[in-house]
């Protein structure tokens, strides 16, 4: 009986102690949860503010990047243009390719060319990488003329280094007296 | 390489002979006969057997050295008469009659000592008709220095009957390549030795060689672009020196050795430009709007012959250093180009087309004495001077390999130099002579 009662005394003391340690507690949990829940909404709000934002700027990135592969598979398609043996005048098919390709280039301002010249293994291998960089710059001035921008055009000569096709025949030979396109997106 | 070991040959004047015969036979002249010259094997002097065959060694090695040079005929062992057991390698132990009887000009007589990795060896040549001592040198060393000896040797014979060294001293660079990439390699002029010099994993082109030998110039696309570098060959640092927009494309150094040409576009369309190394600053030479490239020097400097197509295809010019006095040199055949001009002055070698095919070419400055110097197949092309004007390395493609060769100027000789590269061999530049031994 003096030990169940010592027991119940005791946990009335602790009920007791404890709804005061509560009360005060729970005024501050109160404050606590009501801070936090404040914070929590304005949280929230905040997200879902974002979200209402990142979602849009994410398909727009998302589709700006593939509109720029999509463009530059294009543009790696981008047909080479042909020159003589020894010569770096532009033939009438040359024109229209690159009336096609200043075109392109008109329209999707974000992309600048490296212009490759190229030559058959014929003739004087240093002489051939004088011809390539003539190569490359009638057709940069071709384009200068068509309203692209100087900055835009770079040139650069292989000669007869990188050549297409290494057979050693006129087939082979016409293929690699070339200029030709490397299209890269704007060096900001 | 055991270059620092080749310092160790001492080699001593064994006879202080006048240089022999001042008037020297003309060798570079098309009339040259080679001289006919007998190489027996050497004299064991020593009291050990010759286990290591010594004797054939040497007389094997001087014979391939002396063929090598172009100047010589080496007669066959199996027509000497000479009766060895009795024969010896000093004068009055050798009966010229012997020899002049089977058609030799000329007689080397050599001995050899080789005991405890030592290894001494003295060489000895006459002139049979005379029946006189011409020149005699010996030299100590080891025995993976044989051939070092016998290309001294040849040198000096060289020297005694046509009145300069031999190049055995000196190297060849050249672009060495593998598919896409290229890079510099350097060879010496009996085809041993490749080293790597550059190590770009992109195209490197257009070697030329410093004046006193230390340094390479050339143009790479390591950085995406035809860029003009120097390499120092003894740490192999690489120093910057042209990185215009589109051509730099790498020239030779000028005799003196302070100024390079090159070709750059940079103001629009290729042109010729003369860069002085010390104090950086840029000559234009040519003002044309047609392509002008492939420059190279007289050699006293006053001089550069160059290629245009300003009359409507590739041909020779030669202009005053300052860019005056432009006047054309080839009129024969419609595409002339890479001009080499012969360190002894009158000749310029170059590269024409010729019935399908590209061959080398000899022409004098006045326009004079053309003629043809090569008839290969597949075509020849980039010739370049050896420093003594005795010799043109060049490229070669034969049965679809691209090698570099030697011929001698007057056309004859033609030997590949190095039949296993593994790559294709372009751009050859012959090195100044280098203190190789």
């Amino acid at each position: 009986m003096k030990r169940n009662l010592k027991i119940a005394g005791i946990l009335l003391l602790v009920l007791g102690l404890s709804f005061v340690f509560m009360a005060g507690c729970a005024k501050k949990e109160v404050v606590k949860e009501e801070t936090l829940m404040a914070q929590d909404e304005r949280a929230a709000e905040a997200q879902a503010a974002e979200k209402e934002v990142l979602p849009q700027e994410q398909e727009e990135a998302q589709t700006t990047l593939e509109e720029k592969e999509r463009l530059l598979q294009e543009a790696a398609a981008f047909a080479d243009v042909y020159f003589e043996f020894d010569k770096y005048d532009l033939n009438t098919e040359a024109r229209e390719t690159l009336r096609q390709h200043a075109d392109w280039l008109v329209n999707n301002t974000e992309f600048e060319v490296i212009l490759e010249g190229h030559c058959d293994e014929r003739g004087t291998r240093e002489y051939n990488l004088a011809l390539g960089e003539r190569r490359s710059e009638s057709v940069r001035d071709y384009l200068l003329n068509l309203g692209i921008d100087t900055g835009r055009l770079t040139t650069i000569s292989y000669g007869e280094e990188l050549p297409l096709d290494p057979a050693h025949a006129e087939e082979a030979w016409a293929k690699n007296r070339r200029v030709h396109f490397v299209v890269v997106t704007e060096k900001k | 390489m055991r270059k620092i070991g080749l310092v160790f040959i001492v080699t001593v004047l064994l006879w202080s002979s006048p240089v022999w015969g001042k008037i020297y036979i003309d060798i570079n002249s098309p009339a040259f006969q080679r001289f006919p010259v007998a190489v027996p094997d050497f004299k064991n002097l020593g009291e050990q057997d010759d286990t290591k065959k010594l004797s054939i060694k040497f007389s094997n090695s001087l014979a391939e050295a002396l063929k090598m040079t172009g100047f010589f005929r080496i007669i066959d062992k199996n027509a000497f008469i000479e009766n060895r057991d009795v024969a010896g390698i000093t004068a009055d132990t050798v009966n010229f009659h012997d020899w002049s009887i089977i058609g030799t000009e000329f007689l080397i007589k050599g001995g050899f000592q080789y005991s405890n990795e030592n290894l001494s060896a003295e060489f000895r040549l006459f002139g049979v008709v005379e029946g006189d001592l011409i020149v005699s040198r010996k030299y100590w060393g080891t025995l993976d220095e044989i051939k070092i000896m016998v290309q001294k040797f040849t040198g000096e014979i060289l020297l005694a009957l046509t009145g300069e060294q031999s190049v055995f001293g000196t190297k060849i660079a050249f672009t060495g390549k593998k598919g896409k990439t290229s890079d510099i390699y350097t060879i010496n002029f009996d085809g041993s030795d490749l080293v790597k010099i550059t190590n770009n994993k992109s195209l490197t082109v257009l070697p030329h060689w410093s004046r006193d030998g230390k340094q390479l110039a050339y143009t790479s696309y390591r950085r995406l672009n035809p860029d003009l570098y120097v390499i120092d060959l003894s740490n192999r640092k690489v120093k910057t020196i042209s990185r215009f927009k589109g051509l730099n494309l790498s020239g030779p150094w000028s005799p003196d050795g302070s100024k390079i040409l090159l070709t750059l576009s940079k103001d629009g369309n290729e042109e010729i430009y003369i860069l002085d190394l010390e104090t950086k600053k840029l000559n234009r030479l040519t003002n044309d709007p047609a392509i002008d490239v492939s420059p190279t020097w007289s050699p006293d400097g006053s001089k550069i012959a160059f290629v245009s197509n300003r009359s409507g295809s590739p041909q020779i010019f030669v202009m005053n250093v300052d860019g005056s006095k432009i006047r054309r040199l080839t009129y024969e055949g419609r595409y002339n180009t890479s001009p080499s001009w012969s360190p002894k002055g009158n000749v310029i070698v170059y590269e024409g087309a010729a019935n399908g095919s590209f061959q080398l070419f000899s022409i004098a400055e006045d326009g004079s004495n053309f003629v043809q110097l090569t008839f290969e197949n597949g075509g020849c092309e980039y010739p370049t001077w050896s420093p003594d004007g005795r010799y043109v390395a060049f490229s070669s493609r034969e049965k679809g390999k691209i090698r570099i060769c030697i011929i001698n100027s007057n056309g004859l000789n033609l030997r590949v130099l190095h039949e296993k590269l593994g790559m294709e061999a372009i751009y050859p530049s012959w090195s100044p002579r280098l203190q190789l031994y």
